[in-house]
């Protein structure tokens, strides 16, 4: 993130009604930001630089653990600038930007310049998840050491995942002792042959299918892998019933965390009985019944946090049939009005519990981040929780427009965020007052 | 199917399909003459075929349509331009129907947003085959004096479901006219959640006989499929699924959407049997695809749109 101008001001939000499950602030209040940094909250503040946020929401900035800005290889989809710009639009303070570009994320000095790079262009904060294998090839370790020196928080096989149960076990034995978690995408690439869920929609469209146990197997296996290494693992976008309960059953014997999706949350494989590229992701939508045990399991704390897998693809690559397009979704933009649409006003999953889920747990994983305590980064995301909007490819500051939920109805717009006291996305209007 | 398109046979009415049978009806028997005089109809296929593709043509060229042939041999489809690309430039050349054959289920459904043409679909992936089974459900009606006959018979669907886009074509269809259909596979060959469809799921030839069936529906097996992780032997799987002279009894008809592996799905002397439509099949698809071209192209008025 750049240093700019401003940062270091003292600024005072006003009448926001603040929700931080991490500090226990729940009411109408203000917040002083002070040297980029949360200096105080409490009730009638005043500053020389004020922002009227009267009917907003203020939480702690979200943070998502899982996005692809296409940087380097592919910045005709992404770069750093509009992945950064898509992230502060949807309320994203810090993003972990997954090591699948081209080149891959495998050597020191491109993490490092991409650390750099992340650093001058992005308006929030970008982390870097190297490759746990060489060209995420899943045979020869990466430095990972090195790799941490040079700026990477975490290391990942992403989406080809990790195939071989010996090399993982090898794997997360030397990541634990370069101390760096181990996030996987958990599929078994035996089992993957399809490209939407084994179900009802792909038996009536006559898609190739990939059945549940795919995901299911590679949970499996990783968890109990992470069990017996005492690695700190991380499993990313479950969205299956079976991987969900396995992932409860392993906390408390392993160091494990795990996230969903706000789209295995919020929509299911009837979507691709259109046969539209446009829906194909993976792991692919589930049917209805996933979909309701991953919102328990969100909602009891099992799955620990909610992260996006901001997959832009340009035009091209998703205007195909639903096989031969490329998997994946836009996800920051829209994220926090889907779940808040679907999951708060729709399942009555309580705020706070969102909240919890798209910042203080994934900070606590990156570390540092998702929290208004006094002292903390002034990292904000304000939200107008009455404002109803359509989701229009306009309207979207990625590159790529493959978002699930174009032309879809949403309540709650993230209006407002701010990064280390710097206003980075502002929908507010001339909200800044200067007092004289 | 909305107004012009033929894409798909879910969710299409009994009206429909009886206009489609009265049509080719018409054409068998001469009344329609050159239909499609004026018309440009252009086939792009995508996958390599024989029989469908030269079935649509002589359709619509004995109709009097200009007929525009590309095949991913001879054309840009070869060079890896996109099918959106491939569909907008024939847009712009201007033809009233297009007919696609592609190996992903959903091209045609793609291709009909690119185009103000009318889409017929020849075959996407393991998706549908719309066209197969309404020349499937003439043929039948024929054999069974008319398309009021079909409603309340029996008919077995065998072989390998899982990848057929006939299957999911058929399986509409024939339920629309009134058909009681029964699956016939081993659960390798099965969707997953076949029973979306709700119908019988029987494990050989012999059980669907038994079950009363006087169609003997049986799928093409793919040659990559004949042996191995899905099926353990083409002797196994001729003696459960396959039918032999054996299975041969009055009233009982078989039927194959071609090409059959003979010895698999057919014994050898069964193919030209008596009670084998296969060659009634084929002559169908002239009248049949010429009464879809007609639909298609507004060249007649439909009654159901």
């Amino acid at each position: 993130m750049s240093t700019r101008s401003g940062a270091d001001r003292e600024l005072v939000i006003r009448g926001a009604h603040v929700l931080d499950p991490s500090s226990g602030l729940d009411g109408v209040m203000d917040v002083r930001i002070s040297g980029g940094r949360v200096a105080e909250v409490g009730e009638d503040l005043h500053g020389v630089r004020e922002l009227d946020a009267s009917g907003l929401h203020l939480f702690p900035g979200f943070v998502d653990v899982h996005a692809h800005w296409r940087t380097p290889g592919r910045e005709e989809e992404e770069d750093l600038e509009s992945g950064s710009a898509a992230a502060a639009a949807g309320g994203f303070t810090g993003v972990v930007m997954m090591p699948n570009t081209d080149p891959v994320l495998d050597r020191p000095a491109l993490v490092s310049g991409l650390v750099r790079r992340a650093e001058r262009e992005s308006r929030v904060r970008a982390y870097v998840a190297a490759a746990l294998h060489a060209g995420l090839a899943g045979s020869e370790l990466t430095e990972m050491r090195l790799l941490k020196e040079a700026g990477a928080l975490c290391v990942s096989d992403d989406g080809p995942g990790t195939q071989n149960a010996d090399v993982l076990r090898s794997g997360m034995l030397y990541a634990r002792s370069a101390g760096l978690a181990v996030l996987l995408h958990c599929e078994d690439r035996s089992l993957a042959k399809g490209v939407v869920h084994d179900g009802v929609a792909a038996a009536l469209a006559g898609v190739p299918a990939t059945p549940a146990s795919a995901e299911d197997a590679a949970t499996a296996t990783a968890l109990v892998l992470a069990a017996e290494t005492g690695a700190r693992v991380h499993i990313t976008h479950v969205s299956t019933a079976l991987s969900a309960a396995l992932v409860g059953f392993f906390k408390g014997r392993a160091g494990v965390t795990a996230d969903t999706t706000p789209h295995h949350l919020t929509l299911t494989d009837d979507l691709v009985r259109t046969l539209e590229g446009l829906y194909r992701v993976n792991p692919p939508l589930r049917p209805e019944g996933d979909r309701r045990e991953v919102i328990e399991a969100l909602r009891d704390g099992t799955l620990d946090f909610v992260a996006t897998d901001h997959a832009p693809h340009a035009a091209q690559r998703k205007e195909l049939p639903l096989q031969e397009a490329a998997p994946g979704f836009l996800g920051h933009e829209t994220a926090f009005a889907a779940l808040y649409t679907e999951l708060v006003l729709g399942e009555s999953l309580p705020l706070s519990r969102l909240v919890e889920a798209m910042s203080c747990a994934p900070g606590r994983w990156v570390g540092g981040l998702g929290s208004l305590a006094v002292g903390a980064p002034a990292d904000i995301a304000l939200a107008d929780l009455e404002e109803e909007w359509t989701v229009e490819r306009e309207s979207l500051s990625s590159r790529s427009h493959n978002s699930p939920y174009l032309g879809r109805r949403m309540r709650g717009r993230i209006v407002g965020t701010i990064v280390g006291g710097e206003l980075v996305h502002d929908r507010m209007g001339a909200k800044l007052g200067v007092r004289t | 199917m909305s107004a012009r398109d033929f894409i798909s046979l879910e969710n299409v009415g009994r009206e429909e399909l009886l206009e489609v049978m009265e049509l080719a009806r018409d054409q068998e028997e001469g009344r329609l003459g050159r239909l499609l005089e004026g018309r440009t109809v252009c086939l792009a296929f995508f996958e390599p075929s024989t029989r469908t593709a030269a079935s649509f043509e002589l359709a619509a060229r004995r109709a009097g349509a200009d007929v525009v042939s590309l095949s991913s041999g001879t054309s840009s489809i070869s060079k890896g331009e996109s099918l959106v690309d491939t569909v907008v430039t024939l847009d712009r050349l201007g033809m009233d129907a297009l007919i696609i054959r592609h190996p992903a289920a959903g091209a045609a459904s793609l291709a009909s947003r690119h185009t103000s043409a009318a889409v017929v679909n020849a075959g996407d992936g393991c998706g549908q085959h719309p066209t197969q089974a309404l020349l499937d459900l003439y043929a039948l009606g024929k054999s069974l004096g008319g398309f009021e006959e079909l409603a309340g018979r029996r008919a077995a669907i065998v072989g390998d479901i899982l990848h057929s886009r006939v299957a999911r074509s058929v399986i509409p269809a024939f339920g629309t006219a009134g058909i009681e259909v029964s699956l016939v596979a081993p659960a390798t060959l099965l969707p997953r959640e076949a029973d979306v469809w709700r119908l019988p799921v029987l494990g050989s030839v012999d059980e669907a006989l038994e079950w009363g069936a006087e169609v003997l529906y049986m799928l093409r097996l793919q040659k990559e499929r004949m042996s191995g992780a899905l099926v353990p032997s083409v002797a196994e799987y001729a003696r459960y699924y396959g039918v032999g002279r054996r299975h041969l009894r009055p009233g009982v008809r078989v039927m194959h959407p071609g090409p059959v592996n003979r010895g698999v799905e057919i014994a050898s002397d069964v193919v030209l049997d008596g009670s084998s439509l296969i060659p009634d099949q084929v002559s169908a698809g002239i009248a049949v695809r010429t009464a879809v071209l007609a639909l298609a192209t507004g060249s007649v008025e439909r009654a159901a749109a």
